[in-house]
């Protein structure tokens, strides 16, 4: 779930967009399928985080059937409060040396 | 490669499918495409190797979404349900309410049907458990008990069981615990309890060295007696009671299992019984006392043991040719135990099922009718609905979520009340069969509650949907509360209408029936007076009182005390009283001048010993001769007193009074001094049997009923005449003290049980059903209105309307009852075992039915009929 509100801070993306947008973040290790992707589209459909955008860009090899999203600000919030724990998480690993060499972001 | 890459598409829609119809609509066509470009990828850069990761990863992916979408589909349909209920209250409470009794009906005959007939017997390998019985059909012995001696063969010779024992009944006297009690004990084979395959609750069994001659005196306390006299006190086990002479050691205590073929208090060895102990008696083929009941060993099947057992039968009748002469058809009966344990209880409870059947069927089919009227209104709704894009399936799926919520809720009342009820149902059932006390709401009877609330919704939620779906879509276009509905439903609610009617006829037939053949028992003659009658059991102790003489001298006193009590008209004593059980003493005798021919069936009849105003006491006629008298002693011949079914069958046009007859192969002879009027010994739908009463003052009895008729009100002088017995002895106690009219009450108990619970079905059936009709009608006249108002501005009186809207309702009614007519025909031959004098299509009772039946629709249609009538035409046009 955090992985596809990461890949849409950037572009608004549609659903192909973001499954190659989560893999190439990850480097692969995080593949998801059709099935996962769309239950997790649903349910940040739900509570707001994401929408569906109206205009489309025009394209020429645009399909008509595919849907683009896009981060709401409420999305984005949710998103950077995550980041944000995730961090802290991290300080306190990096502190008792849990992680060897500090990544630079 | 595309009709490789449509094939694959084909299947990923195929797949899709796992997912609820929602999330398909909203992403379904968008994940094609995402599949379509993920598979392309996949064969370009991994070949068929990624192509197949691909797939995996992806039908597990989705798999793994289903459950989790579904679950919340059905919240969100369960919750949108939910405020439709709330929306419509009078709506819910009637179907809830409907329902609830429809679910509860079945799931309490169910909790008993589960109980006594599917669950098998409570005792280890209780599937190998059978009862064996002797007969000689042309001696008119059938299920005779057994000698000590054929016991003895049986177990020796027999095949096919591992483990045989005996079992008789008999009371003793526990003695220093407040007044004295009887206590009811079963004597069995030390190792009784281990071949049932029973360990005791407390403490141990029976062991071999307890039957051993002079053992110390030992007892096995029944759960329920345990519970009774000692509040579940687990230290009673090694405690000591005086019982009769001698002090009893209890040794261990039951579970609660059922006692068969008496509730005993106490069980004892074969030992401590004085009679079975007798030489005498343990060398007497022919002295038949003990049950016997036998364990077959593993895989042997009923069949088996039966051919196995009656080749001993055959053995015995080749060495003791005497005692089983081949004139009289000598041959063993073997049965399994949990059919003789339940064979009482089938018919009643399986009629019993049926019938709560079929107030589920009705109450289903009320329900469907609520919701198609329902419907009617909320067709905008689901118009609505479906414009916006909600399918079909979609639609049938909340509709059917809406009933599965009703039935449920529905379901849970109908646990409560079950649950309600389960004690008087237990009480019902134990007159039918032991087995009453496993009876409790188990996980079964859950289980089957919840299946029957699944089944439920879907037979009432089904015709709504379905007629839902044909509507959905002329709902918008109608537009107006107007809406007419279609043809197809309108015929379908009436086709559910008559159903029920004719459910309902069916029903209020076989409760017809029950009642009109429990009318029929009460009114047969029992042949006694039972009014102010007061009986009660006195058993002696056999210790004290140990000679024929002691007894009777016993008996003398204190009858002779009772008559001068004031408020006692007369009393009597008897072996047994009328209407009370199944104990009979048949035995067969020789009339004189008539010697016996060898290989022909000597006379039978039922011997009854009573004491000299026994006749008087119960009002039984005398219609020959004389009934007992004082001068009838020990020293003065023997005299017996024949009913009138003995004199008929072995006298015919001749008296019988003066003849003689032997019942011991001409050694003394007893005559006959009188002829009385028939009872009912055996139950108001037995017929008689051939009876001789032989005197008690010649004949005396250790175990006496007392009868005692009263000025007023029987119960009232109880409490005195126990006072006069403790004054005769103190220690000797009075049992099952009750008056004859509670005797007889008990006696059809439970016919009228089982017509009052079948009654009660029909009158419930009969209630939904013709709520159900008025419910149709109304909503009839409600949406024809406009039509009503057209026909009354041409100038149709009110008169006519109502005969109009009437006679619609009647029409439908007459559909029912002919459908049910049919029904009924086809299905009370089932009853015909239940049925006592009345023919499973009498007549009155097929009649009077349709009456009620007709008198109840007449009375539902009227009040929608008299709205019909006073439609205002003016205000009904304006709607327009």
């Amino acid at each position: 779930m955090f992985h596809v509100l990461l890949a849409l801070a950037g572009d608004d993306l549609h659903g192909y967009a973001i499954l190659k947008e989560v893999e190439l973040r990850t480097s692969g290790k995080v593949k998801l399928s059709t099935g996962t992707l769309y239950g997790i589209i649903k349910r940040l459909l739900a509570d707001g985080m994401i929408v569906e955008r109206r205009s489309r860009p025009a394209e020429a090899d645009d399909d008509e059937r595919r849907r683009y999203y896009r981060l709401t600000e409420r999305g984005r919030e949710v998103a950077a409060a995550e980041a944000e724990r995730m961090d802290e998480v991290l300080s306190i690993a990096r502190a008792r040396n849990l992680l060897k060499k500090p990544r630079t972001a | 490669m595309a009709s490789a890459d449509s094939r694959a598409l084909r299947f990923y829609r195929a797949l899709l499918r796992v997912l609820p119809f929602d999330f398909r609509g909203d992403f379904g066509p968008e994940m094609e495409t995402v599949f379509h470009e993920q598979h392309k990828e996949a064969g370009r850069r991994g070949g068929v190797a990624g192509v197949l990761r691909l797939w995996w990863e992806t039908i597990v992916g989705i798999f793994k979404t289903a459950p989790g979408e579904h679950v919340a589909m059905f919240a969100q349909d369960a919750n949108f349900a939910l405020r439709m209920m709330r929306k419509n209250p009078g709506f819910t409470l009637a179907a809830v309410l409907t329902l609830g009794l429809g679910i509860g009906a079945n799931s309490a005959i169910f909790s008993v049907v589960n109980a006594v007939l599917l669950k098998p017997l409570p005792y280890e390998h209780g599937d190998r458990l059978v009862m064996l019985q002797q007969q000689a059909p042309r001696a008119g012995m059938l299920g005779q008990p057994f000698s000590v001696a054929e016991t003895n063969d049986y177990r020796a010779q027999s095949h096919s069981l591992d483990g045989l024992v005996e079992y008789h009944n008999m009371n003793f006297i526990l003695l220093g615990r407040g007044e004295p009690e009887r206590v009811e004990t079963g004597v069995v084979s030390w190792n009784y309890f281990d071949v049932f395959g029973l360990k005791p609750l407390f403490g141990r069994n029976f062991r071999p060295d307890d039957e051993q001659p002079g053992a110390p005196a030992v007892l096995m306390l029944s759960y329920e007696y345990w519970i009774r006299s000692f509040g579940g006190d687990p230290t009673v086990v090694n405690k000591t009671f005086t019982m009769n002479d001698k002090l009893h050691t209890v040794i261990g205590i039951l579970p609660p299992v059922p006692q068969y073929p008496d509730e005993n208090d106490v069980y004892m060895p074969t030992t401590a019984c004085p009679f079975r102990s007798r030489p005498a008696f343990i060398a007497n083929r022919q002295a038949r006392m003990m049950r016997v009941f036998g364990r077959m060993k593993p895989g042997i099947t009923v069949s088996q043991a039966r051919a196995d057992l009656n080749g001993v039968a055959s053995n015995l009748q080749k060495a003791y040719p005497k005692d089983y002469p081949p004139s009289i058809d000598y041959s063993i009966r073997t049965s399994a135990l949990e059919e003789e344990l339940t064979h009482n209880a089938r018919p009643t409870m399986l009629v019993l099922l049926g019938a709560a059947g079929f107030v589920l069927l009705i109450a289903c089919a009320n329900v469907a009718n609520l919701n198609l009227a329902r419907m009617v209104r909320r067709e905008r709704e689901l118009a609505v609905r479906a414009a916006l894009g909600a399918g079909r399936v979609r639609m049938f799926r909340q509709l059917l979520t809406e009933s599965f919520l009703l039935a449920l809720i529905g379901g849970g009342l109908g646990l409560l009340f079950s649950w309600g009820g389960l004690n008087l149902l237990i009480s019902f059932a134990a007159r039918f069969t032991p087995r009453a006390r496993e009876i409790h709401m188990d996980g079964t009877v859950l289980l089957f509650t919840l299946a029957v609330a699944v089944l439920t919704s879907v037979l009432s939620g089904t015709a709504p949907a379905l007629a839902a779906r044909d509507t959905v879509v002329d709902g918008l276009k109608e537009g107006g509360v107007q809406s007419t509905i279609g043809v197809g439903r309108r015929r379908l609610r009436s086709l559910l209408i008559v159903a029920q009617v004719a459910v309902s006829f069916l029903l209020l037939i076989g409760a017809g029936l029950m009642l009109r053949s429990f009318q029929k028992l009460q009114h047969v003659d029992p042949g006694f007076q039972p009014e102010n009658v007061l009986t009660m059991q006195i058993g002696l102790d056999f210790a004290k009182y140990n000679t024929g003489d002691k007894q009777r001298a016993f008996f003398e006193s204190f009858l002779d005390k009772i008559q001068t009590q004031s408020g006692v008209k007369s009393a009597a004593a008897s072996m047994m009283i009328p209407l009370n059980g199944n104990m009979r003493m048949t035995g067969d005798f020789q009339l004189e001048g008539q010697t016996p021919i060898p290989g022909q069936k000597l006379p039978v009849a039922d011997f009854r010993v009573v004491s000299e105003s026994y006749f008087d006491t119960l009002h039984i006629p005398i219609l020959q001769g004389r009934g007992f008298t004082r001068a009838d002693r020990p020293g003065v011949p023997d005299v017996a007193v024949v009913n009138r079914t003995a004199a008929r069958h072995y006298w015919g046009t001749q008296d019988p009074v003066g003849k003689r007859f032997s019942a011991d192969n001409g050694q003394t002879w007893t005559q006959i001094v009188g002829v009385v009027g028939d009872v009912k010994q055996y139950g108001l739908d037995k017929d008689t049997a051939d009876e001789i009463y032989v005197s008690m003052a010649q004949n005396p009895l250790m175990d006496a009923v007392l009868v005692v008729k009263t000025e007023a009100e029987p119960m009232s002088v109880a409490r005195g005449i126990i006072e006069l017995l403790y004054a005769v002895d103190p220690n000797q106690p009075a049992a099952r003290v009750q008056s004859l009219e509670q005797v007889r009450a008990e006696s059809v108990a439970a016919p009228r049980l089982t017509a009052n619970l079948l009654s009660l079905f029909a009158l419930l059936a009969l209630t939904i059903a013709a709520t159900g009709i008025g419910g149709v009608m109304a909503l009839a006249v409600g949406q024809r209105s406009h039509e009503i108002g057209v026909r009354m501005a041409i100038g149709a009186r009110p008169g006519e309307i109502l005969r109009m809207v009437l006679g619609q309702g009647m029409t439908l009614a007459f559909f029912g009852v002919a459908l049910g007519l049919a029904g009924a025909l086809a299905l009370t031959r089932l009853l015909q075992r239940l049925l006592f004098e009345v023919g499973p299509t009498d007549p009155l009772t097929f009649v009077g039915v349709a009456v009620v039946l007709g008198m109840a629709t007449l009375v539902a249609c009227y009040v929608p009929a008299r709205r019909a009538a006073r439609v205002d035409p003016i205000i009904a046009l304006r709607v327009e």
